[in-house]
């Protein structure tokens, strides 16, 4: 856990994801239903993803004590990942959490229809929460007012040797817009470059660390 | 039905009279065999006249048959296999010759990846009688249903450069393909074309499988002279020890292509080709139009210009790689350079043939060093030319990954029964020893995903229908289609100038190196990175002139054989007249033997120094550098660990070094436990970063078994939804998958290919044999320098990201907190 110096503060853990003031659990691009997706044209790649990823999400909202969940978008992959297994594995998700769970619409599930209308989920397109407002991509973030956002998948990449580096998952802070890293375990990242004056922190065994602006722009 | 070769003969006279030729007996030998029905390898050094050896033997029979019945109908009967799409034009052109003086009414058509989609489309309705093609070519053939149809006619295949494709996986390819088609004719004849190799009979049977009784190997064996030369610097004293491009010598070597009429000066590494062309250049400015380049990342139609001059005999010099290697016949060359180490026997033997290519004409290679220890890897190889000690190439054996590509292969072109379908694949060489688990493994990889009980939920791919195997899918068909072929590398980025004009490919590893402003030279020119977006390297020329990076590619890592190590341990202890190189190299073996001693094949040596950075040990088994490397990691960590200090080591042909800042000694216990020969791979395993490893090898398998979508050509966006890394699938699998033999597969092939484990295997056991000479020397030695000269060069970093994180976090603290300074 690490909370950083924001106004409003903001609390990031290794899920990864981020924690407000009022305990509101932020996480982004789950896409759940990937593996099936593959699977579904022909590409055989084993399942557990879905599994395995809400499992995590259970256990981090137990541990956080969380008051709610809120998933920046890109909850469901792609339509044909969207298959009965993974939309009761959803369900029972939902059930299980205990806690209002809201999903702010990101690309991948606009594309992916419409979810029952039964579930205990609130859909909404961006959301105003303990003084951030919270969109799927960053593009749609203002810029004058603290944000946070999913979609990019940010990665960094730190040179350590002449011709090595790490590719590391990142939480990129860009002014008053901070970007989460993905959370789904079957899903990339992609590289970023950010600017002087960024900030940027990883996860190190379970733990939130700000990499020094040293390491990433040499 | 044996048909005399007199009639052959006969049928073929009029092209050899034509030309002034007499038939060689090798010839005449495999167009007896040939007619006789039978299969089997011809091996001779380029220029040899093979071509007409394998390839007459069919068109006499068909000239038989013809002249037997004038109304014998036009059909598809011979496929000439090529390893190279590169080759095809030119294979073409070889086979097109006597076919016009003989038999003009038989068409000979290539199709590879090159082919135009009109010509593609034309074949697609009526086949050649002869019809030249790659291993992919002819993979992505067998997925059409009416090809079985249209070589109904086969009567033979030739597979050109068969030495090339064995020991890769396209030649496993390759033998699955002829599988195939020995199911469809029984009496089909193939034929190889090799190089010389150390395996003939091994590399024979891998091309025919096990159905091929009475099959021959020929030699042609005409003493094909081959001369050897060695620039010798002329003040060794100063000519340095360590090193790689060794541009010193440029002026002799100017001289050299002076004296020429057409020089092909090959390199190692596509930067050293860049090297030289530059220092060439430099050297003499007005061979400006005279002077080219040729290596695997220019463009096509760079390269065939290239290609087109040399055969015309409008250049003076053609600086290039490995590239040039392959099959083609450039008569104009008549001289050969080798700049750097030879590192192989055939290689070097290969290289010489390029000139002199007619036959009866002597080859000639002059050998320039880029360090001293070089001078004795040339007269090593000549030696071991003279002795016949030539290298082998191991095949693959039953990679799981082409399996299950060429499986999708088959089913596509016809629905098989399971059983006759794996009966068939175990003809071949590759599987002949595939065994259930392997077997059921694949075709639950492609009908249900896992096995057994583990099947993946809503996976289709192909199915099971009546006891027979079907896809019928068309999308999954056109999905496989392109995703046919073995080869891939690091992703190839497109170098062009912003006015968009291609120049060529270059590894996306290099360029993410670069920044946009950064000049590198390419192809002979000064560049400068604007952008890299998208697959696409823009550039424009170099504004200032500057001595830019060299671009440095991967692929120059190629280890020392086994037989030249071998040699060169033989050459340091000869006793007899020693060779020129020997004498020359004498001043510097002189300070070796002085400070320590020489290494051997019969002792280990091994040296300890104290330099300011520490204390190095340096261990000469002279194994090649993939095996030091192995060596070094294993070494390193059962010499144990001491708290806080790290072990850094290089590695280079000859041996390797350790070094530490202290706790290295000449302990003879020690050393000699740590060289035990017990437990090799749980401890290359454990001390090795073999996971990281593992992750890039899965790339290529993941690509051959069909896991990564590829891009349609023409569509510029890529399928999102299927979107992925291999790196990530990795992940995937080890995750939730951890059994699937993928990812043991890619675990094997990266010891194999990473540290030719079999090879360390043997050289450990043959260490823990020998007797151990330890010397402690207060300088270093000529041997010690190159080994230590490289302690910068970075491998791969120990340790999994997590460690590698924290110890740079560390380390930065370090420097930027006063406090942990003073409380060190």
């Amino acid at each position: 856990m690490l909370q950083i110096s924001t106004d409003p503060p903001l609390t990031l853990i290794g899920a990864p994801a981020a924690l407000t003031s009022s305990r509101a659990l932020i996480v982004a691009d789950v896409h759940l239903g990937k593996s099936a997706t593959f699977r579904a044209k022909g590409l055989p790649v084993p399942e557990g993803d879905n599994e395995h990823d809400l499992g995590r999400l259970l256990e981090c909202i137990a541990r956080t004590g969380a008051s709610r969940l809120v998933v920046a978008g890109d909850l469901i992959h792609a339509p044909a990942g969207k298959t009965t297994a993974t939309l009761s594995a959803i369900e029972s998700f939902l059930e299980a959490c205990r806690i209002p769970v809201t999903l702010v619409l990101g690309n991948h599930d606009r594309n992916s229809g419409a979810l029952p209308r039964d579930w205990n989920l609130e859909i909404v397109p961006a959301l105003d929460l303990d003084g951030w407002h919270i969109v799927h991509d960053p593009a749609d973030a203002p810029e004058n007012r603290p944000s946070i956002a999913g979609h990019w998948h940010p990665a960094i990449r730190i040179p350590d040797g002449k011709r090595t580096s790490l590719r590391l998952p990142c939480f990129w802070l860009r002014g008053k817009n901070l970007v989460l890293p993905s959370f789904g375990s079957f899903t990339g990242g992609q590289v970023v470059t950010p600017l002087e004056g960024h900030r940027v922190f990883t996860v190190l065994r379970d733990q939130v660390v700000e990499l020094p602006q040293a390491l990433w722009r040499p | 039905m044996r048909k005399s070769t007199q009639s052959a003969e006969a049928l073929l006279s009029p092209y050899f009279e034509a030309k002034g030729w007499h038939a060689f007996d090798f010839q005449r030998d495999t167009w007896q065999a040939h007619a006789e029905g039978r299969s089997g390898l011809l091996h001779a050094p380029t220029g040899q006249g093979k071509t007409l050896a394998v390839f007459l033997g069919p068109l006499a029979d068909r000239l038989h048959r013809e002249s037997l019945d004038p109304k014998c109908p036009a059909a598809c009967e011979v496929l000439w296999l090529t390893p190279l799409r590169a080759l095809a034009q030119d294979t073409l052109r070889a086979l097109r010759e006597p076919i016009e003086h003989l038999a003009p009414h038989l068409a000979v058509e290539a199709r590879t990846g090159d082919t135009s989609s009109a010509q593609r489309a034309k074949l697609r309705k009526k086949l050649p009688w002869c019809l030249v093609t790659t291993p992919e070519s002819l993979s992505l053939l067998l997925t059409h249903a009416d090809f079985r149809d249209q070589i109904v006619g086969l009567k033979t295949v030739i597979v050109d450069e068969w030495h090339e494709l064995l020991g890769t996986k396209r030649g496993v390819q390759t033998e699955l393909c002829l599988a195939r088609l020995r199911a469809w004719h029984p009496d089909l004849r193939v034929w190889g074309l090799s190089a010389t190799l150390g395996n003939l009979d091994e590399a024979r049977e891998a091309l025919l499988g096990l159905a091929f009784p009475g099959s021959s190997t020929i030699s042609a064996d005409l003493n094909k002279e081959l001369v050897i030369e060695t620039l010798i610097p002329a003040e060794i004293e100063r000519f340095p020890w360590a090193g790689h491009l060794g541009t010193r010598l440029v002026e002799p070597v100017a001289k050299a292509i002076e004296s020429a009429d057409t020089t092909l000066l090959f390199t190692n590494t596509r930067s050293q080709t860049e090297l030289w062309f530059q220092e060439l250049l430099e050297a003499r400015p007005a061979w400006k139009d005279d002077l080219a380049m040729h290596h695997g990342s220019l463009d096509r139609e760079e390269r065939e210009l290239v290609e087109q001059r040399l055969r015309d005999g409008t250049l003076r010099c053609v600086v290039c790689t490995s590239s040039l290697d392959l099959g083609v016949d450039f008569s104009p060359v008549d001289q050969v350079i080798q700049v750097g180490s030879p590192k192989g026997v055939a290689r070097l033997a290969q290289r010489a043939g390029r000139s002199g290519h007619q036959p009866g004409k002597t080859s000639r290679v002059l050998c320039v060093p880029t360090h001293a220890f070089e001078l004795i890897e040339f007269s090593a190889a000549r030696e071991a030319l003279a002795r016949g000690e030539i290298e082998s190439r191991t095949p693959v054996s039953k990679p799981l990954d082409v399996l299950v590509q060429h499986l999708v292969t088959c089913i596509i072109g016809a629905s098989i029964k399971p059983s006759d379908l794996r009966q068939e694949i175990q003809t071949s060489h590759a599987y002949r020893d595939l065994d259930d688990e392997e077997w059921e493994w694949a075709l639950a990889f492609i009908t249900t995903g896992g096995q057994a009980l583990k099947s993946y939920p809503q996976y289709h791919k192909a199915r099971l229908e009546n006891d027979h195997l079907k896809l019928d899918d068309k999308k999954l068909i056109q999905q496989h289609r392109l995703s046919i072929g073995t080869i891939t590398g690091d992703r190839s980025i497109s170098v062009q100038f912003l006015g968009g004009k291609r120049l060529g490919t270059i590894e996306e590893s290099f360029i993410t190196r670069l920044k946009p402003g950064s000049q590198f030279i390419f192809g002979g020119r000064h560049l400068e990175l604007v952008r890299f977006h998208k697959q696409t390297a823009s550039v424009r020329k170099a504004t200032r002139s500057l001595r830019g990076h060299v671009p440095i590619w991967n692929g120059g890592k190629m280890p020392l054989s086994n037989e030249l190590s071998h040699a060169i341990s033989r050459s340091l202890h000869d006793t007899g007249p020693p060779s020129a190189e020997r004498l020359a190299l004498q001043p510097i073996l002189s300070i070796q033997q002085s400070r320590s001693g020489l290494p051997s094949d019969d002792t280990l040596l091994i040296e300890f120094t104290r330099t300011r950075e520490g204390e190095h040990l340096f261990f000469y088994p002279l194994a090649g550098r993939l095996v030091h490397e192995g060596l070094g990691s294993l070494v390193a960590w059962r010499l144990g660990k001491y708290p806080g200090e790290s072990i850094h080591i290089t590695q280079n042909d000859y041996g390797f070094c350790l070094t530490a800042r202290r706790g290295l000694s000449l302990d003879p216990r020690r050393l000699s436990e740590a060289f035990d020969s017990n437990n090799l791979l749980d401890d290359l395993l454990s001390c090795m970063n073999t996971a990281e490893l593992a992750r890039r090898q899965f790339r290529e398998i993941a690509r051959v078994a069909g896991l990564i979508v590829p891009d349609f050509p023409g569509s510029k966006a890529p399928k999102r939804d299927l979107q992925t890394s291999t790196s990530l699938l990795f992940e995937v699998f080890q995750r939730y998958d951890s059994g699937n033999l993928l990812l043991l597969q890619s675990q094997r092939e990266i010891l194999s290919k990473q540290f030719e484990i079999n090879r360390l295997g043997e050289v450990l056991t043959s260490i823990s044999k020998r007797a151990m000479r330890l010397i402690e020397t207060d300088r270093l030695t000529p041997l010690a320098f190159p080994l230590w000269a490289d302690r910068l060069s970075a491998t791969l970093p120990a340790g999994d990201a997590n460690s590698r994180l924290e110890a740079m976090l560390t380390l930065l603290n370090r420097e930027t907190d006063p406090s942990s300074q003073v409380n060190h």
